[in-house]
C-alpha cells in the first residue's frame, strides 16, 4: 500500500481512496468539430492513447475522499507519483517535474 | 419502532476503555453549493458550514461538516428537522445549488475510551494521530471498503457513519474485532 498526495485535500491519502481516470490533458473536440471531424480522427480521439512508458501524465479520482477529480505525474515503470495537481491546471514542463523530483528527493532525505 | 431500530442495530458494546453506541434517529443533508454563494447561505440558513475542506462545526444539536471543496454534509438532531428542512427549501429556491434531504440514508455510531482510534484503524488506514487528526476534522474514506464518515468529536471519541446497509456490517465488524481483544 502507498500514499497519494491530494491536491484539494492537500494532504497524503491511503491509494484505496483512489481510482485512476485515463490520460491526462486530452481535450474533449467541441460539438462544432465533432460534426466536421472524420470517423479517423474520432476514433483516434476516442480510442488511441500514447501509453507512456515513464513519466506519465494521468487524471485520479479522489472517490472516496473529497470526489475531486485532479492530475498526476506517475512513472509507469516505478509506480511512483512525482507530482499530483489540481484540473484545469496546464501539463507540468520537464523543469516542473524535474523539480518535483528534487524536492521529493529532498523531504525524503529530510524524514 | 424508530428507522435505526428497524435494522435492529443495538447498542453493541461498553467497556471502561471502548465504548461503541449506535446513534439515534438524525436528520441529515448533502449540501452542493457553488464557493460564491457560502455566506449568504451562511447567513440564510443560521448553518454553521466551515471554511475549509475536512473541517467541521458542531453545536448541541447540529454538526456541518465540509466534505469536498463544495459539499457539505448537515447532521442535526430530529427536533430541527421541520425547521431545517423548511430553510433548506427556501435556500434551494434562492439560490443555484443542490442540497438534498437523505437523513435515512446514514447510520451513526459513536466510538470513544481510550482504544477508539485503534479500533477504527483495524479497518482504516487514516492516520489517527492527534496532530495529523485534530478534533473536529471530518473526513469521507474508507473502513473495510466501506464508504464512511469520520469525525473526532473529542482526543477519545469519533462520530462514524456509514450508509444504512453497510450498518449491520460495520456492527459485526466491530463486534468481531472487540471480542478478541
Ligand atoms: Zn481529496
Amino acid at each position: 500500500m502507498f500514499e497519494i498526495h491530494c491536491p484539494y485535500c492537500n494532504e497524503k491519502r491511503s491509494e484505496i481512496e483512489f481510482a485512476y481516470a485515463g490520460e491526462a490533458h486530452y481535450v474533449r473536440p467541441t460539438a462544432q468539430e465533432q460534426t466536421e471531424m472524420s470517423d479517423e480522427d474520432w476514433s483516434r480521439y476516442m480510442f488511441i492513447r500514447d501509453n507512456i512508458r515513464g513519466e506519465h501524465a494521468e487524471r485520479w479520482w479522489h472517490n472516496s475522499g473529497c470526489n475531486m477529480f485532479f492530475n498526476a505525474i506517475r512513472d509507469t515503470v516505478t509506480d511512483k507519483f512525482v507530482m499530483t495537481y489540481k484540473m484545469g491546471q496546464p501539463r507540468r514542463t520537464e523543469t516542473q517535474i524535474e523539480a518535483a523530483r528534487k524536492n521529493n528527493a529532498e523531504q525524503k532525505a529530510k524524514s | 419502532m424508530s428507522f435505526d431500530q428497524a435494522i435492529d442495530i443495538p447498542e453493541i458494546f461498553d467497556a471502561d476503555d471502548l465504548r461503541v453506541t449506535l446513534l439515534k434517529e438524525k436528520a441529515r443533508y448533502s449540501l452542493r453549493l457553488k464557493s460564491q454563494d457560502v455566506t449568504a447561505i451562511k447567513k440564510a440558513s443560521g448553518l454553521k458550514l466551515p471554511a475549509k475542506i475536512m473541517g467541521s462545526t458542531r453545536t448541541k444539536d447540529i454538526i456541518c461538516a465540509k466534505l469536498g471543496p463544495d459539499e457539505w454534509i448537515v447532521i442535526a438532531d430530529p427536533t430541527q428537522k421541520v425547521k431545517l428542512d423548511k430553510t433548506l427549501a427556501k435556500v434551494s429556491k434562492e439560490f443555484t445549488c443542490s442540497i438534498t434531504e437523505i437523513s435515512h440514508r446514514n447510520v451513526g455510531f459513536e466510538i470513544s475510551g481510550s482504544e477508539a482510534a485503534q479500533l477504527i484503524n483495524v479497518g482504516c488506514p487514516m492516520d489517527l494521530s492527534l496532530d495529523k487528526f485534530p478534533v473536529g476534522k471530518a473526513v469521507r474514506t474508507l473502513f473495510e471498503s466501506a464508504s464512511i464518515l469520520l469525525i473526532r468529536t473529542d482526543e477519545h471519541s469519533f462520530h462514524l457513519e456509514c450508509w444504512r446497509s453497510f450498518g449491520p456490517y460495520l456492527r459485526d465488524f466491530f463486534a468481531r474485532v472487540i471480542s478478541t481483544r
